[in-house]
Formats: C-alpha cells, structure tokens, sequence
C-alpha cells in the first residue's frame, strides 16, 4: 500500500494502480468518456485529465490523464483545478462541435459550462465518438465481432466487411456501454438485431420471459461448462423452482417431527 | 471465516423483513437497491423459503462472466459482483440455476447477495431466527 493526496485528502492506494481508479473509488466525479473497468485503458478522449504534483517538484505541476497514470507514493492530485477544469471546457468543446447532437455530449459540455461550441459545427457527422469501448469490451470478452475501420473523417465502428458478423453472439455489451447510445439494436417478437444480425432469444420454458440469445447461451455452454438447460428457465422461475425444492425437504422434516 | 449462513425454512413466516433489510443496506446514494433475498411460498401451507444465492463452490455465475466481474471473496466465502467492471450482458442472470443472479430494473445493475461483506444484514433482522449467520462448530477435542 501507499499513500497519495486528493483534493486535500490523504488516501490509500495500491502501488502501480490507476490514479482514476482510486479517484473512482473515493466517490469523486471526474468526466470520462472512454474509460471502461472491464478493458484496459485508451486515453482516447483526456478528459480524465488531472493536475499532479510532488513536494520536491518545487511548484511545478503537471497535467495527466489519469486512466493511464500509475498511482505513486506521495503523490498529491487535485482533480478539478482551474487549469483542468479549463482544459475540460475545450475539450467538450471540441467535442460538442463533432457531435453536436448527441444529449449524452451536450449535458456534459453544459456541466462544465459549454452550451454552445466556439468552433464550426460537424453537420453531417453521427454520435459515434470514437471511444473504442465497444470494440475493446468485445475484444475483452473474446468475441472480436467489431472493430475501427477507415481513418481521418471516414472512421467508424463497424463488422468485418460491413456484414452481418459471424462472431457475434448478440450479447449487447458493446451496446449498452456506448456513451453515447450510438449502437442501435432491436428487440421484438423473442427475437434481437444488432450489427444486422439476427439472433432468436431462448424464452423460459416456464413462463415465456427472454433474457439472452441462443447463440450466447450456447457460447457459454460450450466454452464454459456451463449445462445448457440451466440456460431453459428464467431467473424468476429459477427461484420459485428453488423454493419449491426447499420447501418439500422443509415439509417432509416437519412432519417427521409432528 | 468460521461462519456460515443459514436458511430454516420451517421458522420463516413471510414477513420480509429480510427484503427490507437487504434493500437498504445495498442503496445506492440513497435510492434502495433491489432486494437479493425473496421469501418466496414453499408450496405447502404455512411454508415459506427465504431464497437466495447459494454462494455455490463451482458457480456457474463466476464462470458465465467474460470480463470477471464476479469473484470470490476469499474471506467471506461470497461471490461479490464489482459494478464497474459489469457490463452488463445478462450472462450470469441466465446462468444461476437458482436465479440468484438479478437485474435490478430501477438502477439497471445486476444484483446478487455478497453476504454484507461479512455481516448479513437479513439475518440481523429476521425475528424468527429463520436466517442465522452462525459460528462454523468444530469438533473439539478434550484434553486431560
Ligand atoms: S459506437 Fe459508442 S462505444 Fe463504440 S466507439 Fe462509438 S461512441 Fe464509442
Ligand atoms: S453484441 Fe456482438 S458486437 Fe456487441 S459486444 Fe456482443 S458479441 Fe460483440
Ligand atoms: S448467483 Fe447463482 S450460481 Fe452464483 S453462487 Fe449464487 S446461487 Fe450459485
Ligand atoms: S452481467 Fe455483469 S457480472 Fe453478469 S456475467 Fe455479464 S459482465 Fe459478468
Ligand atoms: S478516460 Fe478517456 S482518456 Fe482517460
């Protein structure tokens, strides 16, 4: 363990661990909008950035991103110094005049004081940011299905070849983490469409109620020795099926008792 | 830890306070969580069954999670869930052979029980002593 100064408190930290991590954990609300626990870290949009310093840096401080800067001993951070919080400002600028319609975007720039960009407005740009989270949590998760393709203005996520994906299980974690609800994905009639796929949803053999694809549960089956009919039911049924059990090994021991 | 949690479905009468409990120790910034124990009719009369997670040795919770989300906690025996990390893909909702695993639609979180860290908050509150978290009882031997 060591020991680093945040905002004027001294707190705990592992050595070699992410100063935002440790900022996460003592519940101070710093922007980000690429970083992901579950994948390693990008730096992709800075807006982690905080000011650090040292006693034997004589005044001097400097500024880091801190999803990729290892935590030190006696490291002293401040995370909303007016330096960082102006470079915050033009970063959400910059970012508010790429993807001026995105109302994940405009509420954050509006926290940090941004309404309008002083910049040129992208006007036929989409809400992707470019964040990479989603194709780094699929890469994580071991299913590769999307990736960054093009470069400059013509960048996008997408499947190989524009086609629907062969890899992908229709999970939806790369939907669900986007920042910016970019991904678009169908759900209707026990059935799911993401990335132009279709996928049909296992439905409870019980009650009807869906929770994931087949294809994901066969994945899991498979790949994690997992028995596939523990995927046939839902959780609620799961629990009733439970209680069921319990309740007649109860009733038989309070009977023998009676 | 010497301890285990226990469930005596002969002495639960449904109340839930258990619910209660659970629900306010997991509240996230004020907003209470979704409870991870669910008293639940045990199909004869005047049965019920507190259910929740087993904390199963070979979980198949911890083995369905991609991005190992889901660990041991090597001290209280419980399979703790890290919200961070979770990106919620569902995986160990449809995995629980006992449902154990839960979306917790109000904050969108998956949930599960973590045994309190250690202290399991239902067992303090069930006024019939039908969740015990007790001391593990060892065979001691006698001397002299
Ligand atoms: S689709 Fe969403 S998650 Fe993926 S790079 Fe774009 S903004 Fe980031
Ligand atoms: S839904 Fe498909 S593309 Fe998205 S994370 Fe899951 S496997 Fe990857
Ligand atoms: S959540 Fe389900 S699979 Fe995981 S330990 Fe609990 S009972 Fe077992
Ligand atoms: S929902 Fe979260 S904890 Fe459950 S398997 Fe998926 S990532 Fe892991
Ligand atoms: S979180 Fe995006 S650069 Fe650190």
């Amino acid at each position: 363990m060591i020991h680093i100064t945040i905002n004027g408190k001294v707190v705990q930290a592992k050595d070699g661990e992410m100063l935002l991590t440790v900022i996460r954990r003592e519940q101070i609300d710093i922007p980000t909008l690429c970083h992901h626990e579950a994948v390693e870290p990008s730096g992709a949009c800075r807006l982690c950035m905080v000011e650090i310093t040292k006693p034997s840096w004589d005044g001097w401080c400097d500024y880091v991103t801190s999803c990729l800067y290892p935590a030190e001993d006696g490291l002293i951070v401040n995370t909303h110094a007016p330096k960082v919080n102006e470079l915050r400002s033009s970063i959400l600028d910059m970012f508010l005049a790429r993807h001026p319609k995105s109302p994940e975007i405009r509420q954050l720039a509006a926290e940090y004081g941004v309404m309008k960009t002083q910049f040129e407005e992208v006007v036929d740009g989409d809400n992707c940011i470019l964040c990479g989270i989603c194709t780094r949590i699929c890469d994580t998760m071991g299913f590769k299905a999307i990736s960054m393709v093009g470069r400059g203005h013509g960048k996008e996520v997408a499947p190989p070849l524009n086609m629907a994906p062969a890899a992908c299980v229709g999970c939806l974690s790369c939907a669900k983490n986007c920042p910016t609800n970019y991904i678009e994905y169908n759900m209707k009639n026990g059935g799911l469409t993401i990335w132009k796929k279709d996928f049909e949803m296992i439905a409870c053999t019980e009650c009807g109620a869906t929770t994931i694809t087949k294809e994901f549960a066969e994945y899991l089956s498979v790949n994690r020795d997992i028995p596939f009919d523990y995927f046939e039911k839902c959780d609620a049924c799961h629990r009733k099926e439970l209680a069921g059990t319990m309740g007649r090994i109860a009733n038989w021991d309070r009977e023998a008792r009676s | 830890m010497n301890k285990r949690f226990i469930v005596k479905p002969e002495l639960c009468t449904g109340c839930r306070s258990c619910e209660l409990a659970c629900s306010f120790t997991h509240a996230i910034d004020g907003v209470r969580s979704l409870t991870r124990i669910n008293p639940i009719d045990g199909g004869f009369k005047d049965l019920w069954v507190p259910v929740t997670c087993l904390q199963c040795d070979d979980a198949a919770c911890i083995k369905s999670c991609l991005v190992n989300a889901l660990k041991r906690n090597p001290v209280t025996g419980a399979v703790e869930l890290n919200h961070e990390v979770c990106v919620n893909c569902m995986a160990c909702v449809a995995a629980c052979p006992f449902g154990c695993a839960i979306l917790d639609t109000q904050t969108n979180l998956i949930v599960k029980c973590d045994l309190c860290g250690g202290d399991p908050a239902c067992a303090h509150f069930c006024p019939t002593k039908a969740l015990v978290w007790e001391l593990i009882k060892k065979a001691v031997k006698k001397t002299g």
